[in-house]
């Protein structure tokens, strides 16, 4: 029999992959360097699905990369970089030992940089692409950014996260773009709607951080370094998109020195400079085209979506928000100048205040404290979460359960999308019903309705808004005082009231369009074969039994509304 | 030397001039006897009238104008005297060192440049020539020519070559700021593409040409999201049932682990039956002395029965007989065979029905296969030594709910969570910190002066 005898481990699995430790050496790395380059260039280890044959037969745990990878990697100019750095140090420690200064001040001099531009534009070739992978970037910079400047990272790194997130933040305001808020225990996430992406980022309370010791630094670092490259140009194609001026400019200072017009941005109280200046954006309108049928419908659809885009976008327009030194005060400026209201704070906080809190014509006043010495009759005091909770909810919440001293209603999470029949918190049916227009039952009818009609209009002259708000202050002291008195007063006769579809004409519409959805139901079910049937009948009685399951749920316990029992405890490490 | 003279005697005119070198001068009055010599003629005037004195003088004014930038007797008493008041000095002090600091980090000049610096106080004379153009009339006349040249459009011809000439690079070693300068400047990336002008082949040859970088890459490791969103327990004033429900998760996580603990600490524990009792110590003093006999004798018959059996050799008739036998059965297998055959012909129903059973079950595997490797795409890979690690469960307890945003207690730490986030999505191997191992052990050693003391 002629031929060579096949050897073991030379085609196959065991060629494709090579070990972390060969790749380094076949591109003659530190494994600093390796890893670097690794996550500059977007190559990631790979687990092997026979590792004892890639392994040569060993079955000690190793990292292994795809050969094809490191090859690629060969090609990569930055490598020479890396290489030329590690002979610049090598030269610049021994000058220090032989205390050769002008020799370290030459080699300083022309210390080897490198620059990231070619790699970002190979990874991400197109504008799109960058934005969908702008999650990662968007946490990462924000987190850098609230860094203390000890020696865990450089300094510069810091100030230039600093100056892309609030870069970042000027165009979702420009933008309006901001739709969720979730107040969690690790951070404040947000979720923005930019070019019909969804992005969403993770930013941290202001000085919350122990830094954890299992964490590596450089790895982060080298991450950090990728991500701002790609940020800083990813802003500076939105701010193009936009219209604006790269680096943003402030449109009051245009002539100011870069730290201080740094500040101004930060504070996120005043609108950018454009390019081209125009007066306002005109409202972008779908274009119309003749279309039949289906497509008209989902042309209605999508109309009837955008308006209430259109609407959420100003939510918060025309009114005047003070805030309190207590608060958060740039995550509640963002949000609230991204959905078009007026924000100042105190002078002493923070540079960019708008004006005092004596201005009479502010509307709100955010506080987050037990009491207040000093109050203005014709502005709310609400707590913070009044503002994250409309946000959420689309629509400006009665201001009521906010207010000052009150306990407030729990904080739900917009990131949670129930399907039918899973349990909903009784908050969110409330705030459901409140969104589709139902008014919350209540003692006082006559107050609710005001409320609304003071949130319907918004287009009030401000005398008219003074007289009302007063009148309101007013009744609502006189509620929170029978409030006080007990209950007692819960007896009273009130006059009946009419149900909304046995009215109006829109009612009528609605239970028709109901009834017609139901009749379509039934036929169908009736129309199925029998094997579906059982299927279906399966189905609906899974689904009887949880809500049913939720039901029980939601009547059992007499709900306290401050959790104090402690049914799971453990400690934490 | 008529300027000179004068200068001497306005000198000597003025009752405060001071001569730095005031004894030269009455060297030369007390010197002896004069040299009589003919005065008529002018060679003998420059070679024994005595100008000693006038050049010393001269000297000493020149030398008080290079040094103080005028004469001394004609200053005025501020700039020559100051009041000594000690704390002026130290003023002083400083901006110079500040200055030479400064310097000396950027750059020192050269010692040989300051030697030949321009260290006098008197100003350069001027130059008057700086002022008056030599031909300035034909100079005047070629400008009025090129003025009227270019009135009429025609460039002159060194200025054509320049426009003719190509652009130079302009690329020419500028330096690379670091990618953490807090300045620096963003273009347009994705803008315009610059069209590759050079031929391909050249720049593939040159290994100027970028290599493609494969589609594979650009496909992410997990299908997991970038950010994953806390569950609603998780929010700073959580929906009672949410935040039940994100407690009980965690106290799952929790029992788990104690129970890895617990059977750890199982497997460690001694077991009751191997310590030693005072039967079994005895049982083991008294081993081998008491014989067992009876049972070592049956087995060595059972050994030799065996053996003898298998030795004997089988007769012609017992061999015919078994191959008969074999046969038989053979014929009586076959039989059966066949009528299994025709009765499965009965059987086709059942046959049908575990045949379905089969398939449906080699489908249920597929299906969960399928499952498997989907759900496979969201888990953390095995990378390296260490296996993926989830991080602790955020969770506040229920009494430690704070009322409002200002007594809000951060609960962990949102680095560990991008870095165990990117673990998660298998972009970086997990790894550990490197201990720190001592090589050689460390002497302690009291020093003398300190042993004195205790």
């Amino acid at each position: 029999m002629g031929g060579l005898q096949k050897k073991k481990y030379e085609r196959g699995s065991a060629t494709n992959y090579i070990t972390r430790n060969k790749a380094r050496k076949k591109l003659q790395l530190s494994l600093a360097d390796f890893r670097r380059l690794c996550i500059l260039k977007g190559i990631y280890p790979h687990e092997p699905k026979h590792k004892k044959k890639v392994n040569k037969g060993s079955t000690a745990p190793r990292t292994f990369y795809l050969f094809k990878d490191i090859r690629f990697l060969l090609h990569e100019p930055i490598v020479r970089k890396f290489r030329e750095y590690k002979v610049f140090v090598r030269k610049l420690r021994k000058a220090y030992g032989k205390a050769e200064w002008t020799g370290v001040e030459r080699l300083r001099d022309n210390k080897p940089g490198y620059k990231l531009d070619h790699i970002i534009k190979e990874r991400y070739p197109t504008f799109i692409d960058a934005l969908r992978d702008i999650d990662d970037a968007l946490s990462m910079c924000f987190l850098f950014s609230t860094f203390a400047r000890t020696g865990k990272c450089h300094v510069q790194t810091i100030t230039l996260c600093r100056r892309l997130t609030v870069e970042w933040m000027n165009y979702v305001v420009t933008s309006r773009s901001l739709r969720k808020v979730f107040l969690s225990i690790k951070g404040i996430y947000y979720q923005a709607e930019v070019l019909g992406q969804l992005i969403t980022w993770l930013v941290p309370y202001q000085f919350a951080h122990d830094h954890p010791t299992d964490v590596d630094y450089r790895v982060m670092a080298t991450f950090t370094e990728m991500y701002t490259t790609l940020f800083g140009f990813i802003n500076f194609r939105l701010y193009q998109t936009l219209n604006l001026v790269y680096p943003p400019k402030v449109t009051q200072y245009l002539d100011l020195t870069f730290s201080c017009a740094q500040q101004k941005l930060s504070a996120l109280s005043a609108s950018l400079a454009r390019v081209v200046a125009t007066a306002e954006e005109e409202e972008n309108q779908l274009d119309l085209f003749p279309t039949e049928g289906e497509d008209q419908e989902n042309m209605q659809a999508r109309e009837k979506e955008q308006k209430e885009q259109e609407a959420q976008k100003r939510l918060f327009e025309g009114l005047k928000f003070f805030l309190n030194r207590e608060v958060p005060r740039e995550s509640l400026a963002f949000i609230l100048r991204c959905f078009g209201a007026e924000v100042s704070w105190d002078k002493s906080l923070c540079i960019g205040g708008t004006y005092e809190v004596t201005d009479e014509t502010i509307t709100h006043q955010i506080v987050d404290r037990p009491d207040m010495d000093k109050q203005y009759i014709n502005r709310y005091y609400i707590q913070p979460q009044w503002v994250f909770d409309s946000v959420n909810a689309q629509m400006r919440l009665p201001v009521e359960d906010y207010f000052l001293g009150t306990t407030l209603p729990p904080h739900l999470s917009p990131f949670v999308e129930e399907k039918d029949g899973d349990y909903v918190p009784p908050e969110k049916l409330k705030l459901m019903a409140l969104q589709r227009g139902e008014k919350p039952v209540q003692e006082d009818e006559e107050e609710e309705d005001e409320e609304e009609e003071e949130e319907d209009d918004d287009e009030e002259e401000d005398d008219d808004v003074d007289d009302e708000e007063l009148t309101e202050e007013k009744n609502l002291k006189k509620l929170e005082g029978t409030r006080a008195q007990g209950k007692t007063l819960a007896v009273k006769v009130t006059p009946g009231k009419v149900k909304p579809w046995e009215t109006g004409s829109v009612g009528n519409k609605v239970r028709l369009e109901q009834e017609e959805k139901a009749e379509e139901k039934r036929l169908a079910i009736m129309m199925m074969k029998k094997k579906e049937k059982y299927l279906y009948d399966k189905i609906m009685f899974g689904k009887k039994r949880t809500t049913r399951e939720v039901s029980s749920l939601r009547c059992a316990p007499a709900k306290p509304t401050r959790p104090s029992l402690r049914p799971f405890a453990c400690r934490w490490r | 030397m008529a300027a000179v003279k004068r200068l001497k005697r306005v000198a000597a005119a003025q009752p405060g001039f001071i001569s730095f070198k005031s004894s030269a001068g009455s060297d030369d009055l007390n010197s002896g006897q004069r040299k009589r010599v003919n005065k008529n003629k002018k060679k003998n005037w420059n070679k024994h009238s005595d100008i000693q004195d006038v050049e010393e003088f001269l000297d000493d004014v020149r030398l008080q104008e290079r040094a103080t930038g005028g004469l001394i007797s004609e200053k005025p008493d501020d700039s020559l005297f100051f009041v000594d008041i000690g704390e002026q000095r130290k003023y002083v002090q400083p901006e110079v060192q500040e200055g030479k600091k400064g310097k000396k980090s950027k750059s020192r000049p050269l010692r040989i440049d300051l030697i030949l610096q321009h260290d006098s106080l008197v100003p350069p004379p001027k130059d008057i020539l700086a002022h008056q153009q030599p031909n300035a009339k034909k100079l005047r006349r070629i400008a009025e020519n090129a003025a009227k040249l270019a009135a009429m459009g025609v460039l002159p011809r060194r200025q054509k070559r320049l426009l003719n000439r190509r652009p130079a690079i302009t690329a020419s070693k500028s330096k690379t700021a670091a990618n953490n300068f807090p300045d620096r400047p963003y273009y347009d990336l994705w803008g315009g593409d610059a069209k590759e002008t050079a031929d391909p082949y050249y720049l593939e040859q040159t290994g100027k040409k970028r290599v493609k970088r494969p589609e594979k890459l650009n496909s992410k490791p997990s299908v997991l999201p970038a950010v994953e969103v806390i569950a609603p327990g998780g929010s700073y004033n959580p929906d009672f049932f949410s935040h039940q429900a994100l407690l009980l998760e965690a106290h799952e996580v929790e029992v788990k682990r104690e129970r890895a603990e617990l059977r750890i600490e199982r497997q460690l524990a001694v077991n009751r039956d191997d310590t030693a009792t005072e039967e079994t110590v005895f049982q083991e003093l008294v081993e081998g002395l008491v014989e067992e006999e009876e049972d070592e004798d049956e087995e060595e018959e059972d050994v030799s029965i065996r053996g003898g059996l298998q030795q004997e050799k089988k007769t012609e008739k017992e061999r015919r007989r078994e191959r008969a036998d074999k046969i038989k059965s053979q014929q009586k297998q076959a039989a059966r065979v066949f009528t299994d055959k025709k009765q499965q012909l009965f059987q086709l129903r059942s046959i049908q029905a575990t045949l379905k059973r089969g398939e449906q079950q080699t489908r249920e595997r597929v299906a969960q296969r399928k499952a498997n490797q989907e759900a496979e795409k969201s888990m953390p890979r095995r990378l390296g030594r260490l296996r993926f690690q989830a991080q602790d469960l955020e969770v506040q307890l229920s009494d430690e709910i704070p009322g409002s945003l200002r007594t809000l207690k951060p609960e962990g730490s949102v680095l560990k969570d991008r870095f165990k986030s990117m673990q998660k999505r298998n972009m970086i191997e997990p790894r550990e910190r490197a201990k720190f191992k001592r090589r050689h052990k460390v002497k302690y050693v009291e020093k003398r002066a300190f042993r004195e003391i205790t």
